[in-house]
């Protein structure tokens, strides 16, 4: 019965029911997307560098381990050094230049020869590898998010670049271009940010990069797999920290929502607590009607917020393909939790007013 | 019969802002088990206060109330709604039914609140009794005055309360429904013994008790 009242007061007054309900919906779809985008950049960054196919990277003394902050070069001729230690089958020198027109893009600066031995070489969707200075690779994702085709001149760094191919995306960077026209553009020679070093065997990796620990021992050298596991929000304190705030503001959202909606439905309904009360119904009777009123309306706005966010999702990737956003049923179970929580937070005060009230002052509402 | 209500000097002072209100000045009436009295006096002469407290709904400054053996003076307020769920029934002038839900779950709602879950044969004999067996799935806006009292009737007695206390109850309507109201109540009272505590102003309403209980300025004035 106590069911019954609960629907059919939800049903009388769809305004607030629909109100209450999106507001569950956009909290719980805020939550997943953002956390979702988070990790979405952070892991498609990291599985496009473990794409490159290296075993070890090699980077300068102080090098950040997000890449995109480390432009220090380092001599190229380090490189031949690498190659001469045992168990090593090649080594990719790539000088990283930054585009920040249009988006913050990092640039492979790359020697095409050494960069295939290390990758196992790109796929072409279309085009060919680089014929001239000014010539650019760009991946299949940034070529559909940005309408470019084979043959298209596009404008980087202050200098006009014909694309001369479309590739697969997945080899490190989304845009690539020849290592002497990045050190023409950086105004250095014969300077890389980052070693990608290969081993015969993975097996080998640790040996190997105990022998480059021994050549260069101030210079960074992570296994890639040792950075894989470092490259999560949880190593990113700043991320963590956004996540934290923007899950906290979701939440508020949701609270204060659940809590107006079922505050203004106590005042509203008064009179109809007062009924309840004078049939005997005890304070508890009270609360968990408006607890369990305030859940139904979050329960209907999580199943909204999981489709708002499903539908989102696909709406983003097709405007932004070189987005990823990583819907996980980790941060779903979250979101519905902090989504029930903060509702109940929310809809606890009402219903301890209403269960207080006077019931002769509430039969006398008008 | 033995007495079901008894009160002894019963005081309520309610405070109106910085002004006390004295509502009742020491009330002593007695109501036996199968009775049906009429309580009648002018607006403000405390009749609905001294229904409130016998209801449980207020608790009274001074004095005792002994219903059914149960003094309210010395009973919380959670004690008093527990009280209130098995042993009282109420009818309003105004209904009062929720208007969100149908006269069946309206009638159903109060044997959920008492806890004993629903007994389909005293609904339906309830519903016969008080004949709105076609308007159960009406809700209160799609029914008549007379009507929603019905369903409100039905409410008030489907859990078998030992009191009925009715506020007023022909206060709202016509006087067709009245007389079909106060009928509906006499027959409660005369064949199933049900004791019924009436508040009222029309005097034909109060002709149909076994008692009148007339109060002025807070007091009994006659018995």
């Amino acid at each position: 019965m106590i069911n019954k009242l609960i629907v059919s007061n939800i049903l009388h007054r769809p305004i607030r029911t629909v109100v209450s309900a999106l507001a569950v919906a956009i909290e719980v779809a805020m939550v997943m997307l953002f956390v979702g985008l988070c990790h979405g950049i952070v892991n498609e960054s990291a599985q496009r560098l473990e794409g490159v196919g290296a075993d070890i990277m090699v980077q300068p003394p102080g090098a950040s381990f997000l890449l995109a902050f480390s432009q220090a070069p380092m001599p190229v001729k380090i490189g031949d050094r690498l190659k001469e230690i045992p168990h090593v089958l090649a080594v990719a020198p790539v000088l990283f230049n930054f585009n920040s027109s249009g988006g913050l893009n990092i640039i492979y600066g790359i020697d095409m020869p050494s960069f295939d031995r290390v990758t196992g070489g790109f796929v072409y969707h279309d085009g060919g590898p680089f014929q001239n200075p000014y010539d650019i690779l760009v991946d299949d994702l940034y070529a559909r998010a940005n309408h470019i085709k084979v043959g298209q001149t596009i404008s980087l760094l202050n200098h006009e670049f014909h694309v001369c191919g479309i590739v697969e995306h997945g080899k490190g960077a989304r845009l690539f271009i020849p290592m002497s026209t990045a050190e023409d553009l950086l105004q250095v020679q014969d300077k890389a940010s980052i070693f990608f070093v290969k081993c015969t065997e993975p097996g080998y990796t640790d040996e190997v990069s105990d022998a480059i620990h021994q050549l260069l021992q101030k210079y960074q050298v992570s296994p890639v797999k040792e950075w894989m596991s470092l490259m999560t929000s949880n190593n990113l304190p700043a991320l963590n920290a956004f996540i934290t705030v923007i899950v906290a503001i979701a939440v508020g959202i949701g609270f204060l929502v659940i809590f107006l909606s079922m505050y203004t439905t106590i005042t509203e309904r008064t009179r109809e607590i007062g009924i309840l009360k004078s049939l005997g119904a005890s304070k508890g009777y009270i609360i968990a009607v408006i607890l369990r009123e305030a859940g139904l309306l979050t329960a209907v706005g999580i199943i909204v917020g999981y489709l708002i966010a499903a539908v989102a999702r696909k709406a983003i990737l097709g405007a932004f393909p070189t987005l990823s956003i990583e819907l996980t049923m980790e941060w779903a179970l979250y979101a519905a939790i902090l989504a029930l929580a903060g509702s109940t937070l929310g809809a606890f005060y009402p219903a301890l007013r209403a269960a207080q009230l006077d019931p002769v002052d509430a039969l006398a509402y008008e | 019969m033995e007495p079901i209500i008894v009160t002894r000097d019963l005081k309520k002072v309610y405070r109106l802002g910085k002004v006390d209100v004295q509502a009742l000045r020491g009330v002593d009436c007695t109501v036996h088990e199968g009775e049906l009295v009429a309580v009648v006096g002018p607006s403000g002469c405390g009749k609905s206060t001294l229904l409130h407290i016998l209801g449980g709904l207020t608790g009274p400054t001074s004095g005792d109330v002994l219903v059914d053996g149960n003094d309210f003076s010395k009973m919380t307020d959670a004690d008093r709604t527990r009280f209130r769920r098995h042993t009282i029934g109420f009818v309003f002038q105004r209904f009062n039914l929720l208007p969100t839900l149908t006269a069946r779950n309206n009638i159903a709602i109060a044997q959920d609140i008492q806890g004993n879950g629903f007994n389909p044969h005293r609904f339906q004999a309830v519903v016969e009794m008080l004949g709105i067996q076609a308007k159960l799935d009406h809700r209160p806006f799609a029914l008549s005055g007379g009507e929603q009292q019905r369903v409100a009737i039905a409410r008030a007695v489907i859990c078998e309360p030992k009191i009925l206390l009715a506020d007023e109850p022909t206060g709202n309507l016509d006087t067709e429904n009245s007389q079909s109201v106060l009928n509906m109540l006499r027959d409660l009272n005369r064949s199933f013994g049900q004791t019924i505590l009436m508040i009222t102003h029309n005097p034909e309403a109060a002709a149909v008790a076994d008692r009148i209980i007339r109060m002025r300025d807070g007091r009994i004035v006659s018995d």
